[in-house]
């Protein structure tokens, strides 16, 4: 579960990125993020990995008050939320195996149960056979598919997905959006930033849109299948 | 923690010396360079030292004695010296030993002369004494003045006071040099390992964003910069050793010099081997450890 109550957001340049925004998600729930550049979306989601400290107001994540919560906490918060960035950001020393593999070290998983998670995900997402290959060697489609492996791998409370699609051929996004509802099918909650207006009115659901710093739309939307 | 995750840690540590080996390779030749440099440095200026000293021990004070006074007198005498704070040694040289010394030196036809006058020995008897401190010679000479039975005392006071001189600028010298190359290292060390951190910024994020905590992203950062430390120090020793054997070896065959330093002024690289190596070693692994260990610390504060 996600909360924010009051939140407002001033970068030290003097810029207000969020003004007063109250939002709830739900756990279970999927939710687009929409909104124009600059209207506050990143740094939601940057409130919500504890990347930055709201000026006013509380967030709350997975039960931890962003408030209060102490530095050594953070990693603990971040190993309860999934993150799939629109630049991949894998790890370009590691094997996909190894880039999957190391968020279940990270949070010191027993050798047995990564030997057999890591490959399970990876079927999941339809890389089974990319298991020994490197990020540089596979397409971008696939290298999205890489983190999202990444980002459930250890059975995080929260998916962020932060513009999922903005790399990857047009075709190949309803497939990584398709992905995340699966996901979100099994209880995970979802948080999807994108600014792709067709995939929103394709899947529709819970959609918040942000225009300067405010929420000025959060709203259930039908889907439309035929868009595709 | 778990025993493999440790193992993990260890393996990812090793393994990112290869896999990031451009950024390796410049930090083990600056490092190599750095302690190269200083290493050298400190050899030479321990050498220097020890010639300066060398040339010191060979200074000593010559108390001459009266013709008249008796074996009791001398042999008191010896013992008031050998009191005296600054006198690190004191030997009794008789008039006989003096003139054996002179004739050893003379020709044949000088010999021949020399023999008539043997029973007639013009030479006094003499304590040489050796000072532990060449700045206090001056002081030492004035207090064996006063003792009874001495004729008169021959001292390099100037002499003295010049090696003085020069080892305290020697001295100075060195250490500076020492230390400026030091701080010039360490500021191209810290930029390299920097650099190298710098290049794997967006690893680090991205750990930071999985939940690693700032120990588990250290970890392999610190374990591949003690390595590259002890390879650099392992390199750096292997050169050092085999320049400083080229140049002892240059120095020794220079007879005229080693006649003038002495020939146990100069260290062999063997009797110091074993505190260089593990100088070096120290040197390498802390700074190959600790500046990337340092350098990270930057790039998690996510």
């Amino acid at each position: 579960m996600v909360e924010f109550k009051d939140v407002s957001v001033t970068y030290s340049s003097g810029v207000d990125a969020l003004n007063k925004i109250n939002l709830k998600i739900n756990d279970g729930d999927f939710a687009f993020v929409v909104g124009s550049n600059g209207a506050g979306k990143s740094t939601l989601i940057k409130l919500i990995l504890k990347e930055i400290d709201a000026t006013e107001g509380t967030v709350i994540a997975n039960g931890y008050n962003l408030k209060k919560i102490r530095r050594s906490k953070i990693s603990k918060l971040r190993r309860t939320i999934g993150v799939v960035f629109q630049d991949f950001r894998l790890i370009p020393t590691m094997t996909v195996y190894e880039n999957i593999a190391f968020v279940l070290r990270v949070i010191d998983a027993p050798k047995k149960y990564i030997k057999t998670r890591v490959p399970y995900v990876l079927e999941l997402v339809g890389l089974s056979d990319k298991m020994k290959a490197y990020p540089e060697q596979l397409s971008g489609g696939e290298q999205q598919r890489v983190a999202l492996a990444r980002a459930l791998v250890n059975d995080p409370k929260l998916i962020i997905a932060d513009e999922p699609t903005g790399n990857i051929d047009p075709e190949l996004s309803y497939d990584i959006v398709e992905l995340l509802k699966c996901i979100n099918e099994c209880g995970t909650t979802i948080l999807m930033v994108t600014h792709e207006h067709n995939l929103v009115r394709y899947f529709g659901g819970r959609v918040i849109n942000l225009d300067g710093g405010k929420i000025v739309f959060d709203e259930e939307v039908g889907g439309n299948n035929e868009n595709k | 923690m778990r025993i493999s995750s440790i193992g993990y840690l260890v393996k990812q540590g090793t393994t990112s010396v290869w896999k990031n080996r451009m950024m390796s390779f410049a930090s083990f030749c600056i490092l190599l360079v750095s302690l190269m440099l200083v290493g050298f440095s400190v050899l030479v200026g321990i050498n220097i030292s020890s010639i300066v000293s060398g040339i010191e021990d060979k200074n000593e004070i010559v108390v001459i004695l009266h013709d008249d006074i008796s074996q009791e007198q001398t042999d008191n005498l010896f013992v008031q010296i050998k009191e005296l704070s600054n006198v690190s040694n004191v030997e009794f040289y008789s008039k006989e030993e003096a003139w054996k010394s002179i004739v050893e030196d003379m020709t044949e036809e000088e010999k021949s002369f020399m023999q008539y006058a043997e029973n007639d020995n013009p030479l006094p008897d003499t304590y040489r004494v050796k000072v532990s401190d060449l700045e206090l010679m001056d002081i030492t000479t004035s207090q064996l003045k006063t003792f009874g039975g001495v004729e008169s005392v021959q001292s390099p006071t100037e002499f003295a006071s010049a090696l003085v001189s020069i080892r305290n600028i020697v001295a100075l010298v060195s250490s500076t040099v020492v230390f400026a190359l030091v701080v010039v290292c360490l500021v191209i060390i810290s930029n390299t390992t920097r650099a190298s951190v710098h290049a794997r910024r967006k690893e680090i994020n991205i750990m930071k964003y999985v939940g690693a905590t700032n120990t588990f992203i250290r970890v392999p950062f610190f374990i591949e910069g003690m390595l590259i430390g002890i390879i650099s120090a392992v390199g750096a020793l292997i050169l050092t050793r085999f320049a400083y054997n080229e140049l002892y070896t240059v120095l020794n065959d220079q007879l005229k010099l080693m006649n003038i330093i002495g020939t146990k002024s100069l260290y062999a690289f063997d009797s110091i081997a074993l505190p260089v190596t593990v100088c070096y070693l120290a040197a390498g692994t802390l700074i190959g450890a600790l500046g990337t260990t340092i350098s990270t610390g930057k790039y998690l504060k996510v």
